[in-house]
């Protein structure tokens, strides 16, 4: 029955691939169109939660620390709701992570505050006996980039159609604006935060790594 | 040899012989027909570098049952056991249920043993991280709880003011009352309107109960916050009262404090930290 297909190795090589691909097919295809769009209420993150989430990548982050809570009752009773697939839709890339050295931080927003993160990035100890997660002062050094955090932003905008500019979306207009919107952004953690360092730096109008982190850290809700 | 005593290694071991001898007389069967056997019929067209095959028709019963498994595959697949028969989601919807139900029917009416042993571990997941595993606050990065919930805490309350509560009449300002008269203030605040029903300083109470129209403004002329304007000072002390900080969260002088109302606590759990958390007061 199958003779003339044991001497065509390319359309055997397809029927192979396809008998493969069934189970694959099958649980993936139905759920996924509807699953991967964005739930109602997620927003694209704004230029300074942006430019906090490069911070984020950059110390490598996701090293330690995941962003996927499991449907069990012993880790949404400690992180919060189970994550869905649409939550995620304007994370690029996504930061799942693949290890938890330390907790999971999907929804830390709800339930950490702008001066606890600052105690714990000066020193981690101060605020957790025990930890081993190492101190990041250098956040309170360096300075965040939000042009490439714009620049993301604006490109996402302009080849992923991701919903910037829209009503009740975050806002980016021009450079000027958006640097604005930044600003105002960044007071409201400034204000929050004890480190006079931070503050002197934000009156000459420089945001620090650690204002943007901040930023990023609250908006995981 | 102790360990022939064991029914499975015996039937273990008994199972090895079976296969070992089996194999070893189908092996001589076929060995055996190799030798004698002439191979007849009809060979197929094709043939590979000399090697050919048979036509030989498929014997009935192996087709029935193959072409069978593939229909029952297709069944079981579509109808018998269809995808949809289990979602991971409505597996976690099952457990949290049952844990729920077994767990308000365990501690339906929990006694103060079980209310503080329960409230320190929630304490120490959710509350030690900003407030100190001791509840000190660490060096002021939080309330202190020893010196939170008492007579000298509301004095501080009245000198320094209390904000960050979003109560509808809002914040407290700080110098309503001098040193001395907020501490007649407290006196009757804590032996006269909250639950504790006892003070530090009893001669103090009633002038407190003089001054307390300053108070009386926001809280109410029975300090039960005008029904939800201003704290309801009748549960201060209690873990009613930290039950609803714990409700409400708090921006206040010291930092913020997030709310944890998002149904990660229940009512007992609530009930539980408030009950521990009042105990640290001195």
């Amino acid at each position: 029955m199958f003779h003339w297909l044991e001497k065509n190795p390319f359309f055997f090589a397809v029927g192979v691939f396809l008998v493969i691909a069934y189970a694959g097919i099958v649980t993936i295809l139905p759920d996924f169109m509807e699953s991967a769009r964005p739930v109602t209420g997620t927003k694209p993150y704004t230029v300074l939660e942006l430019a906090g989430r490069h911070v984020y990548i950059k110390d490598s982050c996701n090293a330690c620390h995941s962003q996927l809570i499991r449907p069990f009752k012993s880790e949404t009773d400690r992180y919060g709701m189970y994550s869905l697939s649409g939550e995620y839709a304007y994370d690029r890339p996504f930061l799942w992570g693949s290890k938890r050295t330390g907790p999971d931080l999907m929804r830390v927003g709800n339930y950490r505050t702008t001066d606890w993160h600052e105690y714990h990035m000066l020193d981690p100890i101060s605020v957790v006996p025990g930890s081993i997660m190492p101190a990041y002062k250098h956040m309170f050094k360096n300075n965040a980039d939000i042009e490439t955090a714009y620049a993301e932003a604006l490109t996402v905008k302009k080849v992923f159609n991701v919903p910037y500019d829209q009503a009740d979306m975050p806002q980016l207009g021009t450079y000027d604006e958006s640097k604005k919107a930044v600003m105002e952004q960044a007071a409201a953690i400034v204000a929050d935060m004890k480190s006079t360092e931070v503050k002197e730096a934000f009156k000459r109008g420089e945001i620090k790594e650690i204002v943007a982190l901040i930023a990023y850290l609250n908006s995981l809700k | 040899m102790n360990w022939l005593n064991d029914n499975v290694n015996a039937l273990a071991l008994l199972g090895a012989a079976a296969i070992l001898i089996l194999s070893i007389g189908v092996s001589l069967k076929y060995i055996k027909q190799m030798k004698t056997d002439k191979s007849t019929g009809e060979l197929t067209k094709e043939n590979w570098d000399g090697i050919g095959e048979y036509k030989n028709a498929l014997p009935i019963g192996w087709a029935l049952s193959f072409v069978g498994t593939i229909v029952w595959a297709l069944w079981y697949f579509l109808a018998g056991y269809p995808l949809a028969s289990y979602n991971k989601i409505g597996e976690y919807n099952e457990e949290v249920k049952s844990y729920n139900a077994q767990f308000e029917k365990k501690f339906a009416n929990p006694d103060q043993a079980t209310l503080m042993s329960m409230g320190e571990g929630v304490f120490l997941v959710q509350c030690a991280p900003c407030h100190g595993v001791t509840g000190d606050g660490m060096n002021g990065k939080a309330a202190n709880f020893a010196k939170w919930g008492n007579e000298e805490a509301i004095v501080a309350s009245i000198l320094n003011g209390a904000k960050g509560s979003s109560y509808p009449l809002g914040e407290m300002p700080s110098g309503l009352l001098d040193a001395e008269s907020a501490k007649a203030v407290a006196a009757y605040v804590m032996q006269e309107v909250s639950s504790v029903k006892k003070s530090k300083n009893p001669a103090l109470v009633e002038s407190g109960r003089a001054l307390w129209a300053t108070c009386a403004a926001c809280h109410g002329e029975d300090g039960k916050g005008m029904d939800g304007s201003a704290p309801d000072l009748s549960t201060y002390g209690t873990a009613k009262f930290v039950a609803n900080v714990l409700n409400m969260g708090k921006k206040g002088t010291i930092g913020n404090m997030p709310q944890f109302n998002d149904g990660r606590l229940t009512n007992i759990q609530k009930t539980a930290v408030g009950t521990y958390v009042s105990s640290l007061a001195k």
